[in-house]
């Protein structure tokens, strides 16, 4: 091996350790909400003995010790910092993530495997907020979310609409000329179908966009590179080669933010899931109130009831908040008209918004 | 000239390359900015620069084709980056130069207009890629051809099925030794004779000496000229290359300010005039 391969192999494993110890903070964040303290001497002395009996001869005794008591002292220290435990689903730099550090830029974002981690996760209390994708602006409604929300207890405490830019990103050792493959979740790669094919470029799926950038810095496949957003490019140290590669108009992710309890201030956005029964004229009954108290609908979509086939819910945000008379003076009427009737909350709309 | 098949003027009206907002083939599109890319800094402040001086498109190098290989070679994809976050703080949209056949679909990517440099502009393979992106393309005369030659190596790019073709008369090798290179003005006629492709003069390589740069602009337009791509750089004393050929912005916006008027004067007399156009009388019986 000559000096430049074994530098690049010593930067690869410094990335994966910086990595592994970005996974085991979250890990410590998380053990908290289970512990009555934040120290606690017998785990701690547990686990140094236990590393204490590994024999590695390069790694001396003393230097494990010390640098694992500087771990541990790190992990309490921000443990001790109350920092908000905010869930989303995919690995660190899905778009998830992005949203979560926008919504509440001081937490500590936790990635969850799946949307009903996310949710159980804070109605349990092991988490403290929860982000979720509920409709994208060219895929339509995220389905799995949307039904999670008909049976959740929490409350919907903001939004933000993300945009959806990815960017072809690769490890510094990766010459563009070079880049044969790409990997991503294949709905990325659909919508980056245009610029593979004008630079020839082979599409390999993946299972996530951020899982396929947190790959790439790790195992480095030859001629390959990844689509994710940004972020990923600063949370792995990989190069962004391009940004904003997607064909089609920018195409953007409305994210909600998730509670256990609702928003405390006013709001001017509400949301809420209905469902009516099967006679002639119901739905239009609903709706037909909001026209008359002359209050702005900005979204409708329906669902089937997965409990009850053949039935629909119906999701519905209207502009105001349900602390204000018309508006509920107005939920109340719609609650009887429904056969079930469910408030999501009210809370700040994301201004930014097309 | 007859295996001009696309290229010729017979074939159809005169073709007008659409930029952006920018229209080559229409009144005078000045192209300015630095030689090559050296830096963010440099790049956007020349940009700005020069768009406040009224330059319709920004230049600038991020893969350069240096006599000597220990010359500097270029910023490669890192310029490319930089000049396209110039276009976003400017609006100005980007030509710069190709000189890899692996590299056309990526300078694509982030290029406006793809420019074929003097020495490559007989790279048939090279001509061949950047016919097929579709990207506009500035095809600069080789410094020993011929227009004929010129003209076949602009008719590559428009057999590939891309017709957006500017034509760079970029001066010529004579025994000359003052001048950089001799600037041809007569190319600007001659083709406008040949071919309905538009053509623009660079009067920085050609001349190669800063005090002619501004006679040669206001030569180029009375001649006629679709556009003109000059240097200008920030500082010209600290680039990377072509220091001493270089405008400051101050400079080319006193030229800009010059160039104009002249433009419109000759618009003006020509519509008040009804001047035929020449090329219909050849004056074969001249001796």
């Amino acid at each position: 091996m000559k000096l430049e391969e074994i530098r690049n192999k010593i930067d690869k494993i410094d990335r994966e350790l910086l990595v592994l110890l970005q996974e085991r903070m979250g890990l410590a964040l998380r053990s908290k909400k289970f512990k009555k303290a934040v120290t606690d001497p017998l785990r701690e002395e547990a686990l140094l003995n236990r590393v204490e009996r590994l024999n590695l001869d390069l790694i001396e005794r003393s230097f494990t010790r010390q640098l694992l008591k500087t771990i541990i002292d790190e992990s309490k220290r921000l443990q001790e910092k109350d920092h908000r435990l905010v869930a989303f689903q995919g690995e660190h730099g899905a778009y998830g993530d992005v949203a979560a550090r926008n919504l509440v830029p001081d937490g500590a974002f936790i990635p969850c495997m799946e949307f009903a981690d996310v949710f159980r996760g804070v109605e349990e209390g092991y988490l403290d907020l929860g982000v979720v994708p509920v409709e994208n602006s060219l895929e339509g409604a995220v389905t799995q979310v949307n039904d999670l929300l008909t049976t959740t207890t929490l409350k919907v405490i903001g939004e933000a609409h993300i945009p959806v830019k990815h960017c072809l990103l690769a490890t510094e050792a990766t010459n563009y000329r070079d880049i044969r493959l790409v990997y991503s979740h294949p709905q990325a790669l659909a919508q980056c179908r245009g610029f593979l094919m004008r630079n020839k470029l082979e599409p390999y799926p993946y299972y996530d966009t951020a899982g396929a950038a947190k790959m790439l810095a790790r195992d480095n496949p030859r001629a390959a590179a990844a689509i994710a957003s940004c972020l990923c490019a600063e949370l792995y140290d990989l190069e962004i080669i391009k940004e904003g590669i997607e064909d089609g108009p920018s195409n953007s992710t409305r994210f909600l933010l998730l509670s256990r309890e609702p928003y405390d201030g006013l709001g001017d956005k509400t949301s809420v899931i209905f469902a009516t029964p099967h006679k002639a004229g119901q739905l239009f009954k609903v709706l037909s109130l909001f026209a008359e108290a002359d209050i702005n609908l900005t979204r409708i979509a329906s669902m089937p009831l997965r409990s009850d086939p053949g039935n629909y819910s119906f999701f519905l945000d209207l502009e105001g908040s349900d602390q204000d008379e018309k508006i509920s003076q107005v939920l109340k009427q719609m609650k009887e008209l429904t056969i079930s009737f469910k408030r999501l909350g009210s809370y700040p709309a994301d201004t930014l918004a097309a | 000239m007859k295996n001009l098949k696309l290229a010729s003027r017979m074939i159809t009206g005169r073709t007008i390359v659409t930029v952006g907002d920018v229209k080559i083939g229409r009144g005078l599109v000045v192209i300015a900015g630095p030689c090559s890319v050296e830096s963010e800094e440099q790049t956007i402040e020349t940009a700005r620069a020069v768009k406040d001086a009224g330059a319709d498109m920004l230049r600038g190098g991020a893969f350069k084709p240096r006599t000597s290989p220990y010359s500097f070679q270029g910023m490669g994809l890192g310029g490319l980056k930089i000049l396209a976050r110039a276009r976003e703080e400017t609006g100005l949209p980007i030509v710069t130069e190709v000189i890899d056949p692996r590299d056309v679909s990526w300078v694509a990517e982030f290029a406006d207009v793809l420019q074929i440099g003097t020495r490559n502009m007989q790279n048939f393979s090279l001509l061949k890629e950047v016919g097929q992106t579709g990207r506009p393309v500035l095809l600069k005369r080789g410094m020993y051809s011929t227009l004929e030659e010129w003209l076949n190596c602009a008719e590559y790019i428009l057999s590939e099925g891309n017709p957006n073709v500017i034509l760079c008369e970029r001066g010529i090798r004579t025994f000359e030794k003052y001048t950089r290179n001799t600037l041809d003005l007569s190319a600007v006629p001659a083709i406008k004779e040949l071919t309905h492709l538009p053509i623009i003069i660079d009067p920085t390589h050609s001349t190669g000496r800063l005090s002619l740069i501004g006679s040669m602009s206001m030569a180029a337009v009375a001649a006629g000229t679709d556009g003109l791509i000059i240097e200008v750089h920030c500082n010209p004393q600290e680039a990377l290359c072509d220091a001493d050929q270089a405008l400051t912005p101050e400079n080319f916006s006193g030229l800009m300010r010059r160039l104009r008027p002249l433009k419109s004067f000759l618009e003006r007399e020509s519509a008040a005039t009804h001047v035929e156009d020449w090329s219909a009388a050849r004056c074969d019986n001249e001796t």
